[in-house]
Protein backbone atom coordinates (compact mmCIF):
# COMPACT_ATOMS: atom_id res chain seq x y z
CA UNK A 1 0.00 0.00 0.00
CA UNK A 2 1.57 3.17 -0.68
CA UNK A 3 2.03 5.74 1.64
CA UNK A 4 0.15 8.08 -0.43
CA UNK A 5 -3.43 7.92 -0.46
CA UNK A 6 -5.36 10.21 -3.14
CA UNK A 7 -8.53 10.62 -0.50
CA UNK A 8 -10.21 12.92 -3.00
CA UNK A 9 -9.75 10.85 -6.06
CA UNK A 10 -11.61 7.61 -4.13
CA UNK A 11 -14.10 9.50 -1.77
CA UNK A 12 -15.08 11.25 -5.70
CA UNK A 13 -15.39 8.02 -7.27
CA UNK A 14 -17.64 6.73 -4.65
CA UNK A 15 -19.36 10.16 -4.78
CA UNK A 16 -20.18 9.66 -8.73
CA UNK A 17 -21.18 6.83 -8.79
CA UNK A 18 -22.18 5.71 -5.27
CA UNK A 19 -23.60 2.26 -6.07
CA UNK A 20 -21.99 -1.39 -6.39
CA UNK A 21 -22.95 -3.40 -9.45
CA UNK A 22 -22.72 -6.84 -8.73
CA UNK A 23 -22.95 -9.35 -11.28
CA UNK A 24 -24.88 -12.58 -11.15
CA UNK A 25 -23.11 -15.48 -13.33
CA UNK A 26 -24.57 -19.49 -13.10
CA UNK A 27 -23.88 -21.30 -10.45
CA UNK A 28 -23.47 -24.40 -12.94
CA UNK A 29 -24.36 -25.39 -16.02
CA UNK A 30 -28.29 -25.55 -17.25
CA UNK A 31 -31.19 -23.88 -18.82
CA UNK A 32 -32.24 -20.73 -17.81
CA UNK A 33 -35.69 -18.85 -17.02
CA UNK A 34 -35.23 -15.22 -15.88
CA UNK A 35 -37.80 -14.21 -13.54
CA UNK A 36 -37.07 -10.85 -13.31
CA UNK A 37 -36.57 -7.58 -15.90
CA UNK A 38 -34.41 -4.94 -15.81
CA UNK A 39 -35.23 -1.83 -13.59
CA UNK A 40 -37.15 -4.31 -11.31
CA UNK A 41 -35.77 -3.89 -6.96
CA UNK A 42 -35.20 -6.75 -5.95
CA UNK A 43 -34.35 -7.77 -2.03
CA UNK A 44 -31.87 -9.45 0.02
CA UNK A 45 -32.58 -11.80 2.18
CA UNK A 46 -34.64 -11.16 5.62
CA UNK A 47 -35.39 -12.01 8.80
CA UNK A 48 -33.28 -12.65 12.41
CA UNK A 49 -31.55 -15.89 10.50
CA UNK A 50 -31.62 -14.38 6.85
CA UNK A 51 -33.71 -17.19 6.23
CA UNK A 52 -35.82 -15.37 4.33
CA UNK A 53 -35.23 -15.87 0.80
CA UNK A 54 -34.42 -12.84 -1.67
CA UNK A 55 -36.16 -11.74 -4.76
CA UNK A 56 -36.14 -14.75 -7.18
CA UNK A 57 -33.94 -13.73 -10.20
CA UNK A 58 -33.99 -16.77 -12.57
CA UNK A 59 -34.37 -20.29 -12.95
CA UNK A 60 -31.81 -22.72 -13.61
CA UNK A 61 -32.47 -26.14 -14.69
CA UNK A 62 -30.17 -29.37 -15.23
CA UNK A 63 -30.46 -33.09 -15.54
CA UNK A 64 -34.58 -32.64 -14.50
CA UNK A 65 -33.52 -30.54 -11.39
CA UNK A 66 -34.88 -26.96 -11.12
CA UNK A 67 -32.74 -24.64 -8.91
CA UNK A 68 -34.38 -21.19 -8.24
CA UNK A 69 -31.66 -18.62 -7.49
CA UNK A 70 -32.45 -15.87 -5.54
CA UNK A 71 -31.34 -12.24 -4.52
CA UNK A 72 -27.99 -12.34 -1.88
CA UNK A 73 -28.11 -8.20 -2.16
CA UNK A 74 -30.67 -5.69 -2.84
CA UNK A 75 -30.45 -2.86 -5.66
CA UNK A 76 -31.70 -2.52 -8.85
CA UNK A 77 -32.02 -4.65 -11.91
CA UNK A 78 -29.72 -2.67 -14.43
CA UNK A 79 -28.98 -5.54 -17.07
CA UNK A 80 -30.35 -8.76 -18.18
CA UNK A 81 -29.04 -11.02 -20.91
CA UNK A 82 -32.60 -11.83 -22.30
CA UNK A 83 -30.92 -13.82 -25.11
CA UNK A 84 -30.27 -16.44 -23.13
CA UNK A 85 -33.79 -17.12 -21.70
CA UNK A 86 -34.05 -20.61 -22.69
CA UNK A 87 -31.02 -21.66 -23.62
CA UNK A 88 -28.46 -23.36 -21.70
CA UNK A 89 -25.28 -22.04 -20.32
CA UNK A 90 -22.19 -22.93 -19.06
CA UNK A 91 -21.24 -22.54 -15.46
CA UNK A 92 -20.02 -18.72 -14.73
CA UNK A 93 -21.53 -16.97 -17.54
CA UNK A 94 -22.86 -13.86 -16.76
CA UNK A 95 -26.70 -13.28 -16.80
CA UNK A 96 -27.73 -10.10 -15.05
CA UNK A 97 -26.07 -7.43 -12.95
CA UNK A 98 -27.61 -5.98 -10.01
CA UNK A 99 -26.70 -1.90 -9.38
CA UNK A 100 -26.44 -2.06 -5.18
CA UNK A 101 -26.53 1.37 -3.41
CA UNK A 102 -23.70 1.62 -0.74
CA UNK A 103 -24.17 2.72 2.60
CA UNK A 104 -21.03 4.76 3.86
CA UNK A 105 -20.27 1.64 5.62
CA UNK A 106 -20.27 0.00 2.86
CA UNK A 107 -18.11 2.55 0.61
CA UNK A 108 -16.02 2.28 3.81
CA UNK A 109 -15.87 -1.77 3.54
CA UNK A 110 -15.39 -1.14 -0.18
CA UNK A 111 -12.34 1.31 0.06
CA UNK A 112 -10.84 -0.78 2.65
CA UNK A 113 -11.27 -4.29 0.56
CA UNK A 114 -8.82 -2.22 -2.20
CA UNK A 115 -6.13 -1.31 0.42
CA UNK A 116 -5.94 -4.75 2.42
CA UNK A 117 -4.95 -8.05 1.63
CA UNK A 118 -8.17 -10.00 1.80
CA UNK A 119 -8.11 -14.02 2.85
CA UNK A 120 -10.78 -15.97 1.28
CA UNK A 121 -12.70 -18.85 2.40
CA UNK A 122 -11.52 -21.86 0.48
CA UNK A 123 -15.23 -23.37 0.60
CA UNK A 124 -18.72 -22.05 1.64
CA UNK A 125 -18.61 -23.17 5.36
CA UNK A 126 -19.18 -21.55 8.62
CA UNK A 127 -15.57 -20.42 10.15
CA UNK A 128 -14.13 -19.48 13.74
CA UNK A 129 -10.99 -17.87 14.78
CA UNK A 130 -9.08 -21.03 15.98
CA UNK A 131 -8.38 -21.16 20.25
CA UNK A 132 -5.06 -19.79 20.01
CA UNK A 133 -5.50 -17.10 18.10
CA UNK A 134 -9.60 -16.33 19.53
CA UNK A 135 -8.10 -15.99 22.79
CA UNK A 136 -5.31 -13.89 21.71
CA UNK A 137 -7.56 -11.25 20.44
CA UNK A 138 -9.75 -11.45 23.27
CA UNK A 139 -6.66 -10.25 25.55
CA UNK A 140 -4.97 -7.94 23.14
CA UNK A 141 -7.22 -7.13 20.57
CA UNK A 142 -6.92 -7.95 16.73
CA UNK A 143 -4.42 -5.25 16.00
CA UNK A 144 -1.90 -6.38 18.31
CA UNK A 145 -1.94 -10.01 16.29
CA UNK A 146 0.41 -10.42 14.00
CA UNK A 147 -0.14 -12.88 11.64
CA UNK A 148 2.05 -14.85 8.98
CA UNK A 149 1.95 -17.43 6.54
CA UNK A 150 1.44 -21.12 7.52
CA UNK A 151 -0.20 -20.00 10.81
CA UNK A 152 -3.19 -21.85 11.60
CA UNK A 153 -5.70 -19.16 11.87
CA UNK A 154 -9.21 -19.79 11.04
CA UNK A 155 -10.96 -23.34 11.54
CA UNK A 156 -13.21 -24.50 9.03
CA UNK A 157 -16.66 -25.91 9.96
CA UNK A 158 -18.73 -28.01 7.28
CA UNK A 159 -21.02 -30.95 8.40
CA UNK A 160 -18.90 -31.30 11.83
CA UNK A 161 -15.67 -31.72 9.93
CA UNK A 162 -13.32 -29.27 11.45
CA UNK A 163 -10.28 -28.14 9.00
CA UNK A 164 -7.60 -25.66 10.14
CA UNK A 165 -7.20 -22.64 7.46
CA UNK A 166 -3.63 -21.87 7.16
CA UNK A 167 -3.04 -18.06 6.81
CA UNK A 168 -1.19 -17.67 3.05
CA UNK A 169 -1.22 -13.82 2.44
CA UNK A 170 1.15 -11.27 3.52
CA UNK A 171 2.47 -10.79 7.24
CA UNK A 172 -0.11 -8.25 8.98
CA UNK A 173 -2.79 -7.69 12.17
CA UNK A 174 -6.34 -8.36 11.49
CA UNK A 175 -7.95 -5.54 10.61
CA UNK A 176 -11.13 -6.56 9.38
CA UNK A 177 -12.92 -9.32 10.46
CA UNK A 178 -15.97 -10.51 7.50
CA UNK A 179 -17.12 -13.22 8.95
CA UNK A 180 -19.28 -14.46 12.16
CA UNK A 181 -19.41 -17.27 14.12
CA UNK A 182 -22.54 -19.84 13.16
CA UNK A 183 -23.05 -17.89 9.55
CA UNK A 184 -21.90 -19.62 6.65
CA UNK A 185 -19.72 -18.06 3.81
CA UNK A 186 -19.59 -18.62 0.49
CA UNK A 187 -16.39 -19.81 -1.10
CA UNK A 188 -14.03 -17.22 -2.28
CA UNK A 189 -16.09 -14.04 -0.08
CA UNK A 190 -13.39 -12.88 2.38
CA UNK A 191 -13.03 -14.28 6.03
CA UNK A 192 -10.59 -11.31 6.82
CA UNK A 193 -8.83 -8.29 5.60
CA UNK A 194 -4.83 -8.06 6.70
CA UNK A 195 -2.66 -4.99 6.65
CA UNK A 196 0.70 -4.69 7.42
CA UNK A 197 1.71 -3.36 11.21
CA UNK A 198 3.15 -0.42 9.66
CA UNK A 199 0.22 0.51 7.44
CA UNK A 200 -2.05 1.02 10.48
CA UNK A 201 -2.31 4.48 10.30
CA UNK A 202 -2.97 4.59 6.89
CA UNK A 203 -6.21 2.23 7.24
CA UNK A 204 -7.09 4.44 9.79
CA UNK A 205 -6.73 8.06 7.93
CA UNK A 206 -8.88 6.21 5.00
CA UNK A 207 -11.57 5.72 7.66
CA UNK A 208 -11.46 8.72 9.70
CA UNK A 209 -11.42 10.88 6.34
CA UNK A 210 -14.72 8.98 4.66
CA UNK A 211 -16.49 9.01 8.06
CA UNK A 212 -15.94 13.54 7.84
CA UNK A 213 -16.11 13.79 4.66
CA UNK A 214 -19.16 11.29 3.42
CA UNK A 215 -22.11 13.42 4.56
CA UNK A 216 -20.37 16.85 2.44
CA UNK A 217 -20.19 14.68 -0.54
CA UNK A 218 -23.44 12.47 -0.83
CA UNK A 219 -26.94 13.85 -0.89
CA UNK A 220 -28.47 12.19 2.13
CA UNK A 221 -31.25 11.65 0.32
CA UNK A 222 -29.50 9.24 -1.55
CA UNK A 223 -28.00 7.00 0.75
CA UNK A 224 -29.27 5.00 3.84
CA UNK A 225 -27.03 5.74 6.60
CA UNK A 226 -24.77 2.89 7.02
CA UNK B 1 1.90 -51.32 29.90
CA UNK B 2 0.46 -52.91 27.59
CA UNK B 3 -3.31 -52.18 26.02
CA UNK B 4 -5.97 -54.63 27.05
CA UNK B 5 -8.00 -53.77 23.84
CA UNK B 6 -5.42 -55.02 21.02
CA UNK B 7 -7.58 -55.73 17.79
CA UNK B 8 -5.31 -56.54 14.97
CA UNK B 9 -5.23 -55.91 10.86
CA UNK B 10 -5.66 -59.92 10.74
CA UNK B 11 -8.57 -60.06 13.31
CA UNK B 12 -10.32 -57.49 11.56
CA UNK B 13 -10.07 -59.08 8.29
CA UNK B 14 -11.00 -62.29 9.62
CA UNK B 15 -14.31 -60.21 11.24
CA UNK B 16 -14.80 -58.70 8.19
CA UNK B 17 -15.00 -62.57 6.02
CA UNK B 18 -16.95 -64.10 8.88
CA UNK B 19 -19.38 -61.68 9.76
CA UNK B 20 -19.57 -58.54 8.05
CA UNK B 21 -20.01 -59.77 4.84
CA UNK B 22 -22.69 -62.19 5.62
CA UNK B 23 -24.76 -59.50 7.50
CA UNK B 24 -24.34 -57.33 4.34
CA UNK B 25 -25.59 -59.90 1.72
CA UNK B 26 -28.64 -60.23 4.01
CA UNK B 27 -29.28 -56.72 3.22
CA UNK B 28 -29.31 -57.44 -0.55
CA UNK B 29 -27.72 -54.06 -1.68
CA UNK B 30 -27.22 -53.79 -5.50
CA UNK B 31 -23.51 -54.47 -5.36
CA UNK B 32 -22.21 -57.41 -3.73
CA UNK B 33 -20.52 -56.60 -0.01
CA UNK B 34 -17.34 -57.88 -1.33
CA UNK B 35 -17.11 -54.83 -4.03
CA UNK B 36 -18.31 -52.68 -1.30
CA UNK B 37 -15.54 -53.83 1.37
CA UNK B 38 -12.91 -53.83 -1.53
CA UNK B 39 -13.27 -50.17 -1.66
CA UNK B 40 -12.99 -49.80 2.68
CA UNK B 41 -10.45 -52.25 3.04
CA UNK B 42 -7.67 -49.61 3.69
CA UNK B 43 -10.00 -49.33 7.08
CA UNK B 44 -7.25 -51.02 9.77
CA UNK B 45 -4.64 -51.44 7.48
CA UNK B 46 -2.29 -50.93 10.76
CA UNK B 47 -4.16 -50.73 13.86
CA UNK B 48 -1.87 -48.90 16.60
CA UNK B 49 -3.03 -50.33 20.67
CA UNK B 50 -2.01 -48.21 23.11
CA UNK B 51 -2.44 -48.29 26.91
CA UNK B 52 -3.46 -44.47 27.49
CA UNK B 53 -2.28 -41.40 25.92
CA UNK B 54 -3.49 -37.68 26.20
CA UNK B 55 -5.31 -37.58 22.83
CA UNK B 56 -5.12 -39.99 19.68
CA UNK B 57 -6.03 -36.97 17.14
CA UNK B 58 -2.34 -35.45 18.47
CA UNK B 59 -1.09 -38.83 18.20
CA UNK B 60 -2.53 -38.97 14.91
CA UNK B 61 -0.84 -36.21 13.83
CA UNK B 62 2.43 -36.84 15.69
CA UNK B 63 2.69 -39.85 14.16
CA UNK B 64 1.56 -38.33 10.33
CA UNK B 65 5.09 -35.69 11.00
CA UNK B 66 7.37 -38.13 12.33
CA UNK B 67 6.92 -40.45 9.55
CA UNK B 68 7.09 -38.16 6.57
CA UNK B 69 9.95 -36.88 8.47
CA UNK B 70 11.97 -39.82 8.18
CA UNK B 71 10.69 -40.02 4.67
CA UNK B 72 7.86 -42.38 4.99
CA UNK B 73 4.58 -42.42 4.52
CA UNK B 74 1.68 -43.29 6.62
CA UNK B 75 -0.94 -45.93 5.71
CA UNK B 76 -4.45 -44.48 4.70
CA UNK B 77 -6.63 -46.28 7.12
CA UNK B 78 -4.33 -46.21 10.24
CA UNK B 79 -6.36 -46.76 13.34
CA UNK B 80 -4.87 -45.69 16.52
CA UNK B 81 -6.97 -46.97 19.74
CA UNK B 82 -6.21 -46.13 23.47
CA UNK B 83 -8.03 -47.69 26.59
CA UNK B 84 -7.84 -44.47 28.55
CA UNK B 85 -7.40 -41.10 27.00
CA UNK B 86 -5.89 -38.58 29.71
CA UNK B 87 -6.43 -34.86 28.22
CA UNK B 88 -9.20 -35.91 25.48
CA UNK B 89 -11.31 -33.76 24.26
CA UNK B 90 -14.56 -32.50 21.84
CA UNK B 91 -15.56 -30.26 20.09
CA UNK B 92 -14.70 -26.66 20.75
CA UNK B 93 -12.77 -26.42 24.09
CA UNK B 94 -15.06 -29.33 25.73
CA UNK B 95 -13.64 -31.85 27.83
CA UNK B 96 -14.23 -35.46 26.80
CA UNK B 97 -14.67 -38.29 29.66
CA UNK B 98 -12.60 -41.30 28.35
CA UNK B 99 -11.75 -44.02 31.26
CA UNK B 100 -10.86 -47.55 30.84
CA UNK B 101 -13.97 -49.49 29.50
CA UNK B 102 -14.46 -47.46 26.30
CA UNK B 103 -14.13 -47.46 23.00
CA UNK B 104 -11.64 -44.26 22.13
CA UNK B 105 -9.82 -43.81 18.79
CA UNK B 106 -8.46 -42.13 15.73
CA UNK B 107 -8.85 -43.18 12.46
CA UNK B 108 -6.79 -41.87 9.78
CA UNK B 109 -7.64 -40.95 6.27
CA UNK B 110 -5.83 -39.37 3.07
CA UNK B 111 -7.35 -36.88 1.78
CA UNK B 112 -8.68 -38.82 -1.96
CA UNK B 113 -12.18 -38.06 -1.71
CA UNK B 114 -13.80 -35.37 -4.44
CA UNK B 115 -15.64 -32.59 -2.32
CA UNK B 116 -19.39 -34.47 -2.25
CA UNK B 117 -17.92 -37.07 -0.31
CA UNK B 118 -15.87 -35.08 1.98
CA UNK B 119 -18.58 -33.61 3.06
CA UNK B 120 -20.80 -36.42 4.40
CA UNK B 121 -17.36 -38.44 5.43
CA UNK B 122 -18.51 -37.68 9.07
CA UNK B 123 -21.95 -39.32 8.60
CA UNK B 124 -20.04 -42.92 8.45
CA UNK B 125 -18.71 -42.69 12.09
CA UNK B 126 -22.66 -42.34 13.54
CA UNK B 127 -23.89 -44.54 10.57
CA UNK B 128 -21.20 -47.37 11.99
CA UNK B 129 -21.63 -46.74 15.31
CA UNK B 130 -25.15 -47.12 15.38
CA UNK B 131 -25.31 -50.19 13.33
CA UNK B 132 -22.60 -51.94 15.53
CA UNK B 133 -24.80 -51.06 18.55
CA UNK B 134 -27.95 -52.14 17.23
CA UNK B 135 -26.29 -55.41 15.70
CA UNK B 136 -25.67 -56.42 19.50
CA UNK B 137 -29.78 -55.90 20.33
CA UNK B 138 -29.61 -51.94 21.25
CA UNK B 139 -32.52 -51.14 18.64
CA UNK B 140 -33.80 -48.14 19.99
CA UNK B 141 -30.02 -46.41 19.65
CA UNK B 142 -30.55 -43.40 16.57
CA UNK B 143 -28.39 -40.93 15.28
CA UNK B 144 -28.75 -37.29 16.05
CA UNK B 145 -27.80 -35.34 13.22
CA UNK B 146 -24.58 -35.20 12.37
CA UNK B 147 -23.28 -38.06 13.49
CA UNK B 148 -24.12 -38.55 17.70
CA UNK B 149 -25.57 -41.43 18.85
CA UNK B 150 -28.07 -41.63 21.26
CA UNK B 151 -30.22 -44.05 23.26
CA UNK B 152 -33.30 -42.78 24.96
CA UNK B 153 -32.34 -39.20 24.65
CA UNK B 154 -29.17 -40.02 26.04
CA UNK B 155 -25.65 -39.38 24.48
CA UNK B 156 -23.69 -43.40 23.80
CA UNK B 157 -21.29 -42.19 21.52
CA UNK B 158 -19.43 -38.72 19.57
CA UNK B 159 -17.09 -38.59 17.11
CA UNK B 160 -14.89 -35.50 15.84
CA UNK B 161 -13.76 -35.15 12.83
CA UNK B 162 -10.51 -32.76 12.12
CA UNK B 163 -8.33 -32.24 8.38
CA UNK B 164 -5.00 -32.29 8.85
CA UNK B 165 -2.19 -30.82 6.65
CA UNK B 166 1.28 -32.17 7.23
CA UNK B 167 3.49 -29.15 7.51
CA UNK B 168 6.41 -31.59 5.27
CA UNK B 169 4.99 -31.96 1.88
CA UNK B 170 1.34 -30.52 2.89
CA UNK B 171 -0.47 -33.68 2.02
CA UNK B 172 -3.98 -33.71 3.64
CA UNK B 173 -5.26 -36.07 5.77
CA UNK B 174 -8.76 -36.61 7.77
CA UNK B 175 -8.93 -37.90 11.81
CA UNK B 176 -11.74 -39.20 12.35
CA UNK B 177 -11.86 -39.59 15.76
CA UNK B 178 -14.26 -41.68 18.15
CA UNK B 179 -15.64 -42.21 21.56
CA UNK B 180 -18.19 -44.63 22.62
CA UNK B 181 -19.06 -45.44 25.85
CA UNK B 182 -19.23 -49.32 26.03
CA UNK B 183 -18.15 -50.50 29.85
CA UNK B 184 -17.28 -47.38 31.23
CA UNK B 185 -20.39 -46.91 33.47
CA UNK B 186 -19.67 -44.37 35.69
CA UNK B 187 -19.49 -40.52 34.55
CA UNK B 188 -18.91 -37.89 36.07
CA UNK B 189 -22.69 -36.05 37.76
CA UNK B 190 -22.78 -33.13 35.04
CA UNK B 191 -23.18 -36.08 32.32
CA UNK B 192 -24.94 -39.09 34.39
CA UNK B 193 -28.35 -37.78 33.00
CA UNK B 194 -26.77 -37.01 29.61
CA UNK B 195 -24.65 -39.83 28.86
CA UNK B 196 -25.09 -43.87 28.71
CA UNK B 197 -23.25 -46.62 28.37
CA UNK B 198 -23.59 -49.78 26.08
CA UNK B 199 -23.05 -52.06 28.90
CA UNK B 200 -26.03 -50.55 30.75
CA UNK B 201 -28.07 -50.63 28.02
CA UNK B 202 -27.80 -54.11 27.66
CA UNK B 203 -27.44 -54.56 31.18
CA UNK B 204 -24.29 -56.64 31.41
CA UNK B 205 -20.61 -55.99 30.52
CA UNK B 206 -19.99 -56.38 26.67
CA UNK B 207 -17.25 -57.38 24.59
CA UNK B 208 -15.10 -54.29 23.68
CA UNK B 209 -12.38 -56.47 21.60
CA UNK B 210 -15.24 -57.68 19.48
CA UNK B 211 -17.46 -54.76 19.46
CA UNK B 212 -13.99 -52.64 17.89
CA UNK B 213 -13.78 -54.92 14.90
CA UNK B 214 -17.69 -54.94 14.85
CA UNK B 215 -17.38 -50.67 14.73
CA UNK B 216 -14.13 -51.00 12.58
CA UNK B 217 -15.49 -53.80 9.84
CA UNK B 218 -18.60 -51.15 9.64
CA UNK B 219 -16.49 -48.25 9.07
CA UNK B 220 -15.03 -49.98 6.09
CA UNK B 221 -18.27 -50.76 4.53
CA UNK B 222 -19.63 -47.12 4.86
CA UNK B 223 -16.35 -45.86 3.67
CA UNK B 224 -16.29 -48.30 0.93
CA UNK B 225 -19.75 -47.01 0.55
CA UNK B 226 -18.55 -43.63 0.32
CA UNK B 227 -16.24 -44.27 -1.84
CA UNK B 228 -18.01 -46.83 -4.51
CA UNK B 229 -20.34 -44.09 -4.85
CA UNK B 230 -18.02 -41.40 -5.82
CA UNK B 231 -16.76 -43.79 -8.72
CA UNK B 232 -20.57 -44.58 -9.86
CA UNK B 233 -20.89 -40.65 -10.02
CA UNK B 234 -17.19 -40.55 -11.77
CA UNK B 235 -18.48 -42.50 -14.91
CA UNK B 236 -21.87 -40.94 -14.61
CA UNK B 237 -20.05 -37.98 -15.40
CA UNK B 238 -21.87 -36.73 -12.59
CA UNK B 239 -21.34 -34.80 -9.88
CA UNK B 240 -24.89 -33.44 -9.17
CA UNK B 241 -25.49 -32.77 -5.30
CA UNK B 242 -29.08 -32.86 -5.70
CA UNK B 243 -28.91 -36.91 -6.37
CA UNK B 244 -29.81 -38.62 -3.67
CA UNK B 245 -26.62 -40.53 -2.34
CA UNK B 246 -26.50 -44.30 -0.83
CA UNK B 247 -24.20 -43.22 2.58
CA UNK B 248 -27.63 -40.41 3.42
CA UNK B 249 -29.90 -43.35 2.19
CA UNK B 250 -28.63 -45.61 5.12
CA UNK B 251 -28.15 -42.80 7.18
CA UNK B 252 -31.97 -41.61 7.33
CA UNK B 253 -32.83 -45.34 7.99
CA UNK B 254 -30.83 -44.97 11.32
CA UNK B 255 -31.74 -41.47 12.01
CA UNK B 256 -34.58 -40.05 14.32
CA UNK B 257 -33.67 -36.64 13.47
CA UNK B 258 -36.00 -35.40 11.08
CA UNK B 259 -39.69 -34.71 12.37
CA UNK B 260 -38.10 -33.76 15.82
CA UNK B 261 -38.57 -30.30 17.09
CA UNK B 262 -35.07 -29.25 18.23
CA UNK B 263 -32.78 -26.58 19.25
CA UNK B 264 -30.25 -25.03 16.89
CA UNK B 265 -27.00 -23.51 17.72
CA UNK B 266 -23.40 -23.46 16.11
CA UNK B 267 -21.96 -23.98 19.71
CA UNK B 268 -25.39 -25.47 21.25
CA UNK B 269 -23.72 -25.44 24.64
CA UNK B 270 -22.87 -21.81 24.45
CA UNK B 271 -25.07 -20.20 22.26
CA UNK B 272 -28.28 -22.21 21.35
CA UNK B 273 -29.78 -19.82 18.19
CA UNK B 274 -33.38 -20.77 17.50
CA UNK B 275 -35.80 -23.75 17.83
CA UNK B 276 -37.31 -25.30 14.69
CA UNK B 277 -38.86 -28.66 13.20
CA UNK B 278 -36.64 -30.61 10.84
CA UNK B 279 -38.41 -31.55 8.17
CA UNK B 280 -35.39 -33.16 5.65
CA UNK B 281 -32.06 -33.84 5.12
CA UNK B 282 -30.93 -32.96 1.13
CA UNK B 283 -28.61 -34.90 -0.36
CA UNK B 284 -25.56 -33.16 0.49
CA UNK B 285 -26.29 -34.02 4.22
CA UNK B 286 -27.80 -30.38 4.98
CA UNK B 287 -30.29 -30.03 7.61
CA UNK B 288 -33.65 -28.84 6.26
CA UNK B 289 -35.70 -26.88 9.07
CA UNK B 290 -38.92 -24.66 9.31
CA UNK B 291 -38.95 -21.94 11.69
CA UNK B 292 -42.13 -20.78 14.06
CA UNK B 293 -42.75 -18.38 10.84
CA UNK B 294 -42.87 -21.34 8.56
CA UNK B 295 -39.88 -20.21 6.68
CA UNK B 296 -37.39 -22.88 5.93
CA UNK B 297 -33.71 -22.65 6.93
CA UNK B 298 -30.77 -24.78 5.61
CA UNK B 299 -28.14 -25.81 7.63
CA UNK B 300 -24.53 -27.32 6.77
CA UNK B 301 -22.98 -27.07 10.12
CA UNK B 302 -23.57 -26.71 14.08
CA UNK B 303 -25.28 -29.18 16.86
CA UNK B 304 -29.19 -30.40 17.54
CA UNK B 305 -30.42 -30.82 20.92
CA UNK B 306 -33.78 -32.18 20.56
CA UNK B 307 -36.80 -30.63 22.57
Amino acid sequence: MSEEIDFDAILGKYHSDPYDYVDICATHTGRISFRIAEGDVVNSPRGEWLHILGSPLFEITRERNQKLVTAKTNGTISSVRTELEGQFVEAGEKLLTIRHPLKKKEVIESILKEVLYLFPAPERAKYFFSLDIQSRIEKKGASALIIKPGDEIIIMSLMKRDTPIYYSGEAGVIHSVYFSPGVSVDQGQPLIGVCASDKLHLIQKVITRVKADWDKLVDPAHLEEG
Amino acid sequence: MAAINCPTPASLSAYIRQQEINSRRRQALLPSPETILRYGAIVGSVIQCHASMARTMDQARHHISELEQTGGSVASGTVILADTLIRSKGRFARTWHAPAGGLWGCLILADTFLPRARTILPLTLGIACCEAVRALGADQACVRWVNDVLFGGQKLAGFLVESFRNPHHGEDFHLLGFGININNNCFPDILENSAISLSRILGGPVNLHDFTLSFLAKMAWNIGLLAYAEQQELERGSDCNEESHLLIEQWKKLSDTVGRRVVYGYDIQQKPLYEARVIGIRPDGALVMQLADGHEIIEHSGELQYL
